[in-house]
């Protein structure tokens, strides 16, 4: 078991984005920690602290993603750890994430890509631009089960929609969730074209993710996922 | 246009200093930024109680924080991630070059742009709407109903949703033909209200350049004498071929007029609404120097709500707008970025307190309204662009300080709930779309509004 001074480095570390300070104390736990799972639940209890604080205007985007990097070089060091403990290792899933086509705004997408990142997904960050089959290609590639597509303008939207109808197309509708968002982006407009997901902000971003991977259904047949469960 | 800038300009961006993503936001602009903020000893210097302050030194440090920032942070090109930038000559020599007035337009409707002081008289130009996504079947009712009313100067939007009923694509083949459809449409419009001459921002249905490229500079389409070009950049300090390919497009068409904006978001790399202020003024010098612009202006936008009609971000905009009116003669430009839809009296709050921010801190032109946020096709109505160019015109000659008084009076009547702002209603909702007039309900609302800004000291007609 980690020492609460341990935790309580661990969790400033975090909050002030120390990433070799999170890469020592991870190490340290990753050798010494009796229950590696406890240390993992208070990392994220700290980065969901950051991104409420965040949420509510109290701190700024630099210090999420510095804080977000130390996470997840903290969780570098002791998912082997974590995977090696049968039974303790946590489920996580990746995401292939960009802004559509003809839209070159990231703002948006590198806040949901952090959050996702420092609540232990996989992320791969395809940037801005991505042509509709290159997403769907990439996710093929990483092994993702979850597209995230952004979209800032109401003529790139269009293309969050040509994703989900080339994966129809392709017979590849059940192989990946697709969440989308961005200013315009609403729910109504999610539901009408087929995706998984819709979030207003980066938080209920990682929500849907985690009811998504955690449905019995396939994504062809699911509902769509707008908001964290009760 | 001036070639030489053009082609230094286009140098820069392939021969600046490299940067990868992160470390230029993180390193470059979040690291500049603060490193003003404390220097010019602007921390905690936000007052939420007093939107509009009447500080003048806080202005003019605000202004030398911004323009140290730009010399050192630049623009950085997403397409070669090389920084433009400028030496503070440089940087000066172009903001001395930029024009201080022009005129837009023709005959009747033709428009005179001018730089204003602070809590300046001087009639300022409303531009309306901005490029809000309409439905084609009522797209030519909508842009008659705006240009029919009088306080209205000029038209940039709104923009098209599809184009013959396909899809408008951005960066597609649809923006290229939608460039020149869209000033078809434009005219039919002002022709309808009887406005013809009116001065255009190009090309509203295209944030690429491909609708330029389709509609700017060739018989029957925008003017290049006449019509102001949008350039609109990446938020926080980056741009793009995009919007260099527009600069470019504007010289081999002999065109005269660019309006260089973007937005810096408030709580982004920039941080609080101090280095905000700091980061607006420093995005929009480098604006006016990348793409010569004849107006320009750079306001922030809250990333906790999508909009700028909170106390921070008021409060950010009004001494960024106070810090170049003071220290520049440029023709200054900015938007109010409503969150409300059409047919809350909470949108029409948001605008009586954005308008008249933006009167007595010397801004010379808006474009709005965002109702809605932009978020909603057809959500928004010619009534509340009326509101907007009134409330505007009649602020200008108020002093910093009775705006600040309006301004506090009613941002209670919205500020909870900026965050769950509601949609409202469309235009075929809220209007005979026939006969160009609001239902009784919208109208009244707008009545009650306005009632309650002459009662605040608002010299409305």
């Amino acid at each position: 078991m980690g020492t609460s001074n341990e935790y309580g480095s661990l969790r400033t570390a975090i909050l002030e984005g120390d990433k070799d300070q999170a890469v020592a104390i991870g190490e340290d736990l990753a050798a010494n920690a009796e229950d590696i799972l406890e240390a993992v639940n208070v990392a994220s209890g700290v980065i969901r602290e950051v991104g409420d604080q965040f949420g509510a205007g109290e701190l700024f985007l630099p210090e999420m993603v510095l804080a977000a990097e130390a996470m997840q070089a903290f969780m570098d060091e002791v998912t082997p750890r974590l995977e090696a403990d049968a039974g303790s290792a946590q489920a996580t899933g990746k995401v292939v994430i960009g802004t559509v086509q003809g839209d070159i705004h990231s703002i948006g997408k590198n806040i949901v890509a952090t959050m996702l990142s420092a609540s232990g997904y996989e992320v791969v960050d395809l940037g801005v631009n991505v042509v509709p089959m290159e997403a769907i290609e990439a996710a093929e590639n990483t092994g993702a089960s979850i597209i995230g597509l952004s979209a800032l303008m109401t003529t790139s939207m269009p293309y969050q929609k040509e994703v989900v109808d080339l994966l129809d197309a392709l017979n590849q509708r059940d192989d990946f969730w697709v969440i989308v968002g961005g200013g315009p982006v609403t729910r109504e407009y999610a539901h009408d074209i087929g995706s998984n997901g819709w979030a207003p902000d980066a938080a209920v971003a990682v929500q849907v993710c985690d009811r998504m991977l955690a449905l019995p259904t396939s994504p062809a047949n699911s509902e769509l996922i707008y908001e964290a469960a009760e | 246009m001036n070639l030489d800038r053009i082609l230094d300009v286009l140098r820069k961006a392939h021969e600046g200093p490299v940067f990868k993503e992160r470390d230029f936001n993180l390193n470059v602009v979040a690291a500049t930024i603060r490193d003003k903020v404390e220097k010019y000893e602007l921390t905690n210097t936000c007052d939420t109680d007093d939107p509009i302050g009447s500080n003048d030194d806080l202005a003019d440090r605000v202004y030398q924080a911004g323009f140290e920032a730009a010399v050192e942070i630049g623009l950085l090109c997403s397409d070669t991630n090389r920084a433009i930038r400028f030496t503070a000559d440089e940087l000066q020599a172009a903001l001395d070059e930029a024009p201080s007035e022009f005129w837009l337009g023709e005959g009747d409707n033709r428009v005179h742009f001018r730089h204003r002081d602070l809590d300046d008289p001087t009639s300022p130009v409303w531009t309306v709407p901005l490029s809000i996504a309409v439905s084609e079947d009522v797209f030519v009712p909508m842009v008659e109903g705006l240009a029919r009313i009088p306080v209205v100067d000029c038209l940039e939007g709104p923009s098209l949703e599809t184009v013959w009923g396909y899809p408008l694509r951005s960066g597609s083949p649809y923006e290229h033909l939608a460039g020149r459809y869209q000033a078809d449409l434009m005219y039919e419009g002002v022709r309808r209200a009887g406005r013809v001459g009116m001065p255009m921002d190009a090309v509203g249905s295209s944030t690429t350049h491909y609708g330029l490229l389709g509609g700017y500079g060739m018989e029957g389409g925008y003017r290049p004498k006449h019509d102001l070009v949008t350039i609109l950049s990446i938020a926080d300090f980056w741009t793009s071929y995009e919007s260099l390919f527009k600069l470019t497009q504007v010289h081999v068409t002999g065109g005269e007029f660019i309006s260089a904006s973007s937005w810096i978001m408030l709580g982004g790399y920039s941080g609080g609404p101090e280095g905000t202020a700091v980061a607006c003024v420093a995005y929009t010098l480098l604006m006016f120097a990348v793409f010569q612009g004849s107006r320009g202006g750079v306001p922030p936008f809250d990333l906790s709500y999508m909009g700028n009609s909170g106390r921070r971000a008021q409060w950010a905009l009004s001494v960024s707008n106070q810090a170049i009116t003071r220290n520049t003669h440029v023709v200054y430009h900015s938007i109010a970025n409503q969150v409300f839809g059409p047919g809350t009296k909470e949108l029409l709050y948001e605008t009586l307190v954005g308008m008249t921010n933006m009167a007595v801190t010397g801004v010379t032109n808006v474009v709005g309204t965002r109702s809605a946020g932009g978020r909603r096709t057809d959500h928004l109505t010619p009534l509340e662009h009326q509101f907007g160019g009134e409330v505007f015109k009649a602020a200008a000659g108020l002093s910093r300080e009775q705006g600040n008084e309006i301004v506090k009076r009613f941002i209670p009547a919205y500020e909870d709930g900026l965050p769950t702002a509601t949609d409202g209603r469309s235009f075929q909702e809220l209007y005979d779309v026939e006969k160009l007039e609001p239902i009784p309900e919208w109208r009244a609302m707008y009545e009650d509004v306005k009632a309650e800004a002459i009662d605040a000291g608002l010299p409305l007609a």
